[in-house]
Formats: C-alpha cells, structure tokens, sequence
C-alpha cells in the first residue's frame, strides 16, 4: 500500500500556530482549552482553532493561502476572534516557544484519545510537550518534488530556528538557549530528519517498512523537522517556535515560501547528504544562540555567521519575494537579521525591565493581541 | 533574687499562648482524621473540632476566650478578604458583561427567596432583610480554602472566586444599608438611620484605597521581591484590619476594598500575585475552628426547620440566578449547576459583620443569630463538602499523583 501524494498548487502556503491558555490572575498555564472550544463552536466563520496534547494549548490554523498579506489578513481575523473569546472567560492567549514559568508535571492531557495514547506511550515527555510551535506548509505538485525541496530545504532550517526562537525560559529558568523548545522534541524517538531517500517511491519503501514493523502507524508519528504531509501535498517544516506575533509568523512563512520558490525554479544543485552530516551542529548552536549562531554551509565546507548567511540568502530570495507579492514580508525578516534581535532576545530584555517572568508573560500576551512590535510590522518603512 | 519567681505560678503566665498552641493542633488532628478516615474535606474537621471543644458541647473554650481570641478571627478575615478582593477583576466584567448580570440574578434571588421563606415563618421584616443579605454571600474562606487544598486551578474555579467576590460585596454593601433599617426599628432618628450606612461604606471603601495607595507606594520602593512584598502586605492588611476596627468601621468591606483596587487600579504591576501560603495557613485553621466554637447544636434542633427551608431557598436562588445567564455568559448548565453548588458554602463572615456593627442594640443581634445560626451550623458543615465536589466534578482538582506526594 503507497502513500498517495496529493497534489496540490505549488507554492502556496499554510500555518498552523501553537498557542498557550493563560490566567489572568497569575499569568501561568490554565486548562482553558475545553472551555474556549465550547464558546467558540458557537460562532460561525471562526477558521480553525483545534485543541492540541494539553489542556493549556489550543492551535490555530489558515486555510490555503498564495499571497502573504492575505495569510495576514486571514491570521488576523482568526486571532481576533480567539482573543475576544479569551477575554469572556478572563483568559489571555500568548505566542512564544514555551511557557516561563509552568511546571510540566502540572499540565493535563486533553481528553482525546490520541492524546491519552500518546501520553501512554511517551509518559512524561508528553506532558513536557507543553511546548507551541509553528508550522508552515508549503504546497508542491508531486511526491518527488516534495522530496527534493524537503532535502533542500533541510540547509536552511538554522535560518527558521533562529530567526522565530521565542523560547529561552523554561521550568521558570534562563535555558542559555534561544530556542529550548527544540529539546524537548528531540527526546522523542521518531524527531530528527527524514532518512536520505531520493524520490517519493523510495520514501514508500520505507514508510511501508516501518508501517510493518509497527514503529509507525500513520505520517503523524514523525516528529521530523521537516517531513511531507501527502494528504495535504505539501512539506510541512516544524521546527519554528510559536513567535510573539502573528506578524512574524506570516513573515516566516513568507519566507519559506519564497525559499521554495527559489529552490525549485533555480535549482541550485542537488540534494547531498553534506547536508545532513552537519545538521545537527547547526541546529544546536542555531538553538543556542540564535541569530548569533555560527553555521557550517556544507556546500562550500566553510564556517560563517548564520546572521551572514541569512543576509545572503535573503538577497537571493529578493526576486522571488517580488513576485509573489512578499516583498514587506522579508523585510520584516531583514530587520530581525540585522538587529540579531529575535523573540527571544526581547523576552529576555522584558524580563530585566519587568522583573518577573509573570510580568514577562503578562506582557508577551498584550504584545500577541496588539502586535505592535515595531520591528514585525509590514507597514514600517 | 526571690527563688519562688524561677517556678511556675497559677494562672499560667503564657496562658493564651498554650491555648492557641492546642487549638490549632486540635483542629489539625480532627481535620486530618476528617480527611483519612472520613474522606471529607479537613476543613469540616476544623469545624467539627471548634463546634466539639466550643460552648456548645464540652465548653473548654468559653465566650471569654473566644473573646480574646478574636485578633485571630480579624487578622485571618482580613487575609481572605483581600486575597477575594484580588479576584474581582473589572476587566473581565466589560468583556462579558452577562456574567455581572448572572451575578446579581444569583444574588438578587437568593436575597428574595431567602427573605419570602422567612416571612413565611412570620419573621420581621428587618430580621428578615438582613438574613436573606447574609445568605447572599459565599463564605471566601471555605472557598479559597478548598481551592488551596484541591489545588484547584481552571476557568471554573475562576469564575466561582469572581461570583463569589461579587457575591460578597453585595452583601456587604445591602448590610451597610440595611443598618439604616435597624437603627430606626430601634427608634434611632433618621440622620443616623443615614449617615451610618454612609459612614461605613465610604469609610471603609476610604480606608481600603488609602491601604491600596501605601502598597502600592512600598512595593515601587521594595521592587519585585516576593518576600519583601509578602510581608509589606500582610504588615498592610493586618493594620488595616486594626484601623478598620479603631474607627468603627467594617473590617470587610475595607479589606476587600483593598484586594479591589489592588486588582483594578495598579496599572503598572507593581505588587506582585503573593501567595500566603503556609503562613496563612495558621490563620486559616484558627479561624474554622473558632467559627465551629461559635456554633450552636442545641439551636439547630429549635429552629431546624425554618434552618432547612432557609438553606433550600437560598440554593434555589443560585442555581436559577446562575442557569437563567449560564447562556448568554457563554457556559453550559451543567457549568452552572456546578457553580450553585460550588456556592453553598454561606459566609459566617457576613454575621460577624451584623454582630459587630449591631453591638448598640444586643439584643437585634441575638435575634438575628438565632435566625441564622441554623442555616450557618448546616452550610459551614455541608458546604466544603459541596465546593470540593462541585471542583472535581469540573475536573479542575489535583489528585496528588507525584511519587511519594
């Protein structure tokens, strides 16, 4: 039995955001999920708002979109709409990679029944997966050219850590990491990159041996950074951490989306598995220092700064942008390169003026409902 | 040096400090029985062991004591309240202004069911008035009480703390205003009649903002350190408690103003969310078992019939109150069936208030216990009982699950 890849149009793009439940009291976690679903089943035209393993996470999702301002427009009405739900029952909803201050033992699992398999499976790692991510779709006709721009794609993926980490507390401590999130996904069995098959019939072969070895039982086990998603038709890249506003994330995924297209108009060589023999070493220090991480290009076998090889790639995508209509969207991009100021910089920064990761919390929730911070905004010139 | 003066003498020098020694590890001793052996909430163990060792039963604490145990009552009372206080978040009420509306109405037809049912039973008026105002509120403290022990956290525990906080400001606002009443029953003129009430919730409101703004002062001076900020606080609320008593004022409406503005009117955060934790947790028991002290068995039996319709009318206004708006706020009825019952507990708080402010005319006081104190000696029984169920059935308790927890 073969995986079917849907086809879809090529280069269009889709989100999917993590996001985290909060009291207004103490600004910690709070199992609102089951409640906030309920008010807003009711409203109509609400888009897409499901809940996720714990009952402090709810996720959000666009339809299919081609243009970045219209996933803008589209992330800003579904936001809306979670936010004035939120306020009825006094909670607040915040964006970034992971909480501050909770205590993993004290999340609850959703009640589902995926979820409480999973929680049977994983033990405590499930409940540690309390963590919000962001994951971008990217539409290709064909199971091969999934496979292609997914291996190609794998070079960049330093660029997506960096540029959205938004998670540098955890368990109510400075990790020293940019993005902590990414550790507790590692632990997984099933995390890490897809193996290094050519085509899209290669990837059957061992989808199916894994399928019959029982280690798998649908696409959904693979924790993978990248992997393809064939009901869909697209590759869907998840190693982004939920930023602080939906403006950064339509600005990510415009950049993924001008990256694909560039990657599978100019073919710029093939897949090669330099690639993967570095990756790891470039995920760590892009999770450790974010934006002033090192990198390691396998192509020309030469260590530069990731900042430096996000400046280039960024002029390499400026034709791309142009005609998809993101230019704004790289921008945004452009700006948080050059300041080498991620999410998780200004989290930290909040925490010395704020003092308290409550404080911080309060204050990375008012920012996910204005998005006004000035560096993530299209219209800022 | 008189060789007589290194032995003890009668009567014991650190007489009251051995007493509140032995009461507090009475109630810790029946509260835990209560909770093995009986699997009830601790909280009706202290109760039960202030209500045994108390005037009603065994008499080892007497009216006197009682009396001088009262700093503990005021002090544990202040900490509720202004902890309550906190909850009362106005931002809540303009985003969902149907849950306001769902508050008066649990209010308004616990005040109407409760006072019809005592004319029923031919009681006067302003007897009757000021019980059914009594039998709005949700005692704070079984409340906050039960959601410490349950480590109770969840969009239900929120709203029932929110209702509760409001529950209790009407009652004690309708108190105030009804002393107007009481003092002309007494033959009392009307610029007493007026200026009283006025006198008290201005006060007291006065009072809590003036606390309000010295916190808020301190804790720009303090920065965010939790233990500085615990102990400015609980050094605030314990002198707000003593000025509120100073000046006749009420000691709850004065504390809860001060969680109020604490909550609304702190724009920049400056004091933090402290929890009183294991410290307040000394006041906590000293109060229920004082409170069970105050309680009466015998009465029960005399009046237990009017008690029980009281209780009945008093549950219906709630539930109907709650499930009438449970829509329109956006909750099911199941959700609201769960908050009426998590509101049983009834605040004995409400009748210290009466009986501290109605000291001028004793015997109005005595009365108005009489009418009460069946209903009180019922819920402050049940009602930790129903709170806690009323948790868990919302899924919002915490079984202690933790290896060796």
């Amino acid at each position: 039995m073969t995986l079917e890849f849907t086809r879809s149009a090529p280069l269009t793009m889709g989100v999917e955001l993590e996001l985290m439940i909060l009291s207004t009291h103490d600004w910690n976690l709070i199992r609102g999920a089951g409640d906030l679903l309920s008010l807003i089943d009711k409203e109509k035209d609400a888009g897409d708002i499901k809940p996720e393993i714990t009952e402090s996470m709810i996720e959000i999702s666009t339809g299919v979109n081609t243009n970045y301002l219209t996933m803008l427009a589209e992330l800003t009405a579904i936001r809306d709409t979670l936010v004035a739900n939120a306020k009825r029952l006094n909670l607040a909803i915040a964006g970034g990679g992971t909480h501050p201050f909770q205590h993993w033992s004290e999340q609850r699992i959703f009640p589902k029944e995926r979820f409480f398999h999973l929680h049977e499976m994983y033990g405590y790692l499930a409940k540690q997966f309390t963590v919000f991510g962001q994951h971008i779709h990217v539409g290709v006709s064909s199971g091969d050219e999934a496979i292609y721009l997914l291996h190609m794609m794998s070079r960049y993926i330093p660029h997506f850590i960096a540029l959205s980490a938004s998670s540098p507390f955890s368990q109510g401590m400075d990790t020293a990491f940019d993005s902590s999130r990414l550790n507790n996904i590692n632990a997984f069995p099933l995390s890490g990159t897809m193996p290094f098959v050519a085509d899209w019939n290669e990837f059957n072969v061992y989808f199916d041996t894994m399928r019959d070895l029982k280690v798998v039982e649908s696409m959904k086990d693979f924790y993978w950074d990248i992997r393809p998603k064939p009901e869909f038709g697209t590759i869907e890249i998840r190693v982004c951490d939920t930023p602080l506003t939906i403006e950064k994330a339509a600005a990510l995924a415009a950049y993924a989306q001008a990256l694909a297209r560039h990657l599978m108009l100019d073919r710029p060589g093939a897949p090669s598995l330099d690639v993967y023999r570095v990756y790891s070493f470039n995920r760590f220090t892009a999770c450790r220092y974010g934006l002033e991480a090192g990198f390691i290009d396998a192509g020309t076998r030469t260590r530069r700064a990731l900042k430096e090889d996000i400046a280039e790639t960024l002029v390499r995508l400026a034709p791309h942008a142009e005609a998809l209509g993101s230019t704004a969207a790289l921008q945004v991009i452009q700006r948080c390169n050059e300041a080498g100021e991620n999410d998780a910089s200004w989290l930290r920064a909040e925490l010395k003026t704020g003092q308290t990761l409550n404080d911080v919390v309060r204050r990375q929730s008012h920012l996910w409902v204005t998005g006004n911070k000035a560096a993530d905004s299209p219209a800022r010139q | 040096m008189d060789d007589i003066a290194l032995l003890p003498s009668f009567p014991l020098a650190a007489a009251n400090m051995i007493l509140v020694g032995a009461i507090l590890l009475c109630g810790l001793a029946v509260g835990q029985v209560f909770v093995r052996v009986l699997r009830l909430p601790r909280i009706t163990g202290f109760v039960a062991a202030g209500l045994v060792l108390g005037p009603g039963v065994l008499g080892l604490l007497d009216q006197a004591m009682l009396g001088e145990l009262s700093i503990f009552v005021d002090i544990s009372l202040g900490l509720i309240l202004f902890e309550l206080g906190r909850r009362l978040d106005f931002r809540w009420f303009t985003h969902d202004r149907w849950l306001l509306a769902s508050s008066v109405a649990e209010s308004l037809l616990s005040f109407l069911f409760v006072y019809g049912t005592l004319r029923f039973f031919s009681v006067a008026p302003v007897y009757s008035a000021t019980a059914a105002a009594i039998a709005m509120a949700t005692s704070p403290a079984v409340l906050i009480m039960i959601v410490h022990d349950q480590r109770a956290k969840g969009p239900l525990t929120e709203r029932l703390l929110a209702l509760t906080a409001l529950n209790n400001v009407f009652a004690f606002l309708l108190i105030a205003l009804l002393f107007g009443f009481v003092h002309l029953e007494y033959g009392a003129d009307w610029l007493r009649a007026t200026l009283h009430p006025m006198y008290l919730i201005a006060g007291s409101a006065g009072l809590g903002f003036l606390a309000f703004l010295a916190s808020r002062t301190l804790a720009r001076w303090l920065g965010k350190r939790e233990d500085s900020q615990f102990v400015m606080l609980l050094g605030l609320i314990v002198g707000t408690v003593g000025c509120a008593i100073s000046f006749k004022l009420s000691v709850l409406l004065a504390l809860l103003a001060f969680g109020v503005f604490a909550k609304n009117l702190d724009r920049d955060h400056d004091l933090m969310a402290v929890e009183f934790g294991p410290g307040g947790q000394f006041f906590l028991v000293m109060l229920f078992v004082i409170t069970g002290a105050g309680l009466r068995p015998s009465e029960l039996a005399v009046t237990g019939v009017v008690g029980a319709a009281f209780v009945l009318a008093r549950l219906a206004g709630k539930l109907i109150g709650l499930g009438l708006f449970a829509p329109l706020s956006g909750i099911s009825q199941k959700k609201a069936l769960l908050l009426g019952i998590g509101m049983v507990p009834m605040s004995a708080i409400a009748v210290v208030m009466v009986q501290g402010a109605s000291a001028l005319y004793p015997e109005f006081g005595a009365t108005l216990s009489s009418i009460v104190l069946p209903a009180v000696v019922i819920l402050e029984l049940v009602g930790p009982l129903a709170t806690q169920w009323a948790l868990r059935r919302a899924g919002e308790t915490e079984p202690m699950t933790g290896v060796g927890a």
